[in-house]
């Protein structure tokens, strides 16, 4: 059975949930089956946000799972708690920009990306989610661009509408965190 | 009578909250009371969201003490009024849901557990399975339903307000912060089309101006042998009434050597470990209490016999187990045990432990 296990792990405020919400809804649209846990603490900012998502083919069972096939770190706190949820088939990707450190762990492959240095020099510091947005959809490659297209849509429709040169960026931020990953050749 | 929101079958991708505040509407409920503690919040938001077109009530009340006290009052006067609350929140409605013990009161309350004791952690736990069936001051005169995902969380949360509406025991629907919080697919229908008549709403108390006959509801007692009279009989029509309301769900546990028993959520970690464990050839099997309150004891006894060992797993430290244990009480089938206190089960760590019980098996 086709189940791509993501764990998207960054400090509160960074937008992590936020990316999960319009993948699973992508996912969703796209007919598959979904199962997405959000965690975090009692923050409304800082402390460590996690998202844990399954894309399937099939029903799923476990809500939770021990090890991710994508684990994606945006801290050094990301980094320290979600280790935990890497296997040697799992392919790591931090955000090399954000950590002081690299992680240290029996992965796959482990790829830094500067999300955060790219939103902020080239796009703007809002659109850093989306990069790494985009550099999910092409680690997982389970889900097409035109699906992640129309749940940001749904998503940020309204805003868009109001600012049309906003959806140029988010797309914009889409291609550029898609086209780091495949720099990286996965 | 509120306006119902889902008239035919409806495919729908949300949280476990949203899930449960739809349930609600199609069980016909008139009135929410609630206080906001994580993970249920959104059973409030959702459901004041959906206020206009339902034509409901919602009232927030100060704490979760009046919360509880409130869906009584509410249903003392015939409102089909309902609440939810979670972890500490929990705690202190325990009053009240011991009041609707005693009073028998149709009170239905959504149990999203967090982590425990005291504030601990907002995200997930199975650490009030105890609390809801036998917290408060008195004998467990509940039914608790432990559900494993957003199908269940609308299907029984329905079904809570039938048990609790017919029978006139308090009814719990016991959930987690995972499946509150959580999206996955779910179907959304009428109670209707399922062949489902949902138990109507009548009045407790006496009405004004001698509209409905005086009726004396008592929580309070003079005597000891006056209050024991009234609690045998609950304890007999409890004890009567469990064989129609208990229900379980057993997955490849027929010929199952190792029995898993896990409730809720967990109870889904567990069958995706099964799966795992079965295609390495180790029969292995679930035996799932659906009710926690009152527990299906003969199937569960009867499935404990047949298997060569018992594992319990729980994201607490044995509550459900200690219930279980009770009720098999006789019987020799060595376990062992699985116990996260507050945290998420997954497949895998079932299945590295069934497989070591395979290499060394439980001797207790």
């Amino acid at each position: 059975m086709a189940r791509t296990r993501i764990v998207l792990a960054g400090e509160g405020g960074q937008g992590v949930q936020s990316v999960a919400k319009i993948l699973v809804e992508a996912g969703y649209e796209a007919g598959k089956e979904i199962l997405y846990i959000p965690n975090f603490g009692v923050e409304q900012r800082g402390g460590v946000s996690i998202a844990f998502c399954q894309i399937a083919d099939e029903k799923i069972g476990e809500p939770r799972f021990s090890k991710g096939d994508i684990v994606i770190m945006l801290s050094d706190r990301a980094i320290d708690r979600c280790t935990t949820y890497v296997s040697e088939n799992s392919t790591v990707i931090y955000d090399s920009s954000v950590c002081t450190k690299k992680p240290v762990c029996n992965a796959k492959s482990i790829i830094s990306v500067e999300a955060n240095k790219i939103a902020n020099e080239q796009l703007s510091a809002r659109v850093f989610n989306i990069i790494v947005l985009g550099v999910l959809l092409s680690a997982t490659n389970v889900l097409q661009l035109s699906d992640i297209k129309n749940a940001m849509e749904k998503a940020l429709g309204k805003k868009f509408d109001a600012k049309p040169e906003l959806r140029e960026l988010n797309y914009k931020a889409l291609e550029m965190g898609m086209g780091l990953i495949e720099k990286a050749g996965v | 009578m509120v306006k119902k929101l889902i008239t035919q079958d409806t495919r729908m991708f949300l949280t476990g909250n949203e899930v449960i505040a739809y349930a609600a509407n199609a069980a016909e409920a008139e009135f929410m009371y609630g206080y906001p503690i994580t993970p249920q919040n959104e059973i409030m938001h959702t459901w004041c969201k959906l206020l206009p077109k339902m034509e409901a009530g919602f009232l927030q009340t100060e704490d979760e003490i009046s919360a509880g006290f409130s869906t009584i009052g509410g249903i003392l006067a015939g409102k089909r009024a309902f609440t939810a609350t979670a972890g500490p929140g929990n705690v202190i409605m325990q009053d009240a849901q011991s009041m609707a013990e005693m009073m028998r009161i149709p009170f239905v309350c959504a149990v999203m557990q967090r982590g425990g004791p005291s504030t601990a952690t907002v995200i997930y736990a199975q650490q009030e399975t105890r609390l809801t069936c036998f917290g408060g001051n008195g004998e467990g005169f509940r039914i608790v339903y432990s559900t494993a995902g957003h199908q269940d969380l609308y299907d029984y949360m329905i079904k809570a307000f039938n048990t609790a509406w017919k029978y006139r025991f308090p009814t719990f629907m016991l959930a987690d912060g995972y499946q509150g919080k959580m999206r996955e697919p779910v179907t959304l229908y009428d109670p209707a089309s399922r062949g489902i008549k949902m138990v109507p709403t009548v009045a407790t108390l006496g009405g004004a101006n001698g509209s409905r006959p005086v009726n004396h509801v008592r929580n309070t007692f003079n005597l000891e042998e006056e209050l024991m009279e009234v609690l045998d009989k609950y304890q007999e029509e409890f004890d009567r009434i469990s064989p129609e309301i208990e229900e379980y769900l057993e997955y490849k546990a027929d010929d199952a050597e190792i029995l898993v028993i896990a409730h809720g959520i967990v109870a889904r970690s567990a069958m995706t470990a099964i799966d795992e464990l079965r295609a390495k050839g180790i029969k292995a099997g679930l035996f799932r209490p659906i009710t926690l309150r009152p527990l299906a004891v003969k199937p569960l006894r009867a499935a404990v016999k047949r298997a060569k060992q018992v594992l319990f797993t729980e994201s607490a430290n044995g509550q459900l187990a200690q219930m279980v244990l009770e009720k098999i009480y006789g019987l020799t089938t060595p376990y062992s045990t699985l116990y996260k206190m507050g945290v998420g089960v997954t497949g895998d760590d079932i299945v590295q432990k069934v497989e070591s019980m395979v290499k060394e098996p439980a001797t207790v």
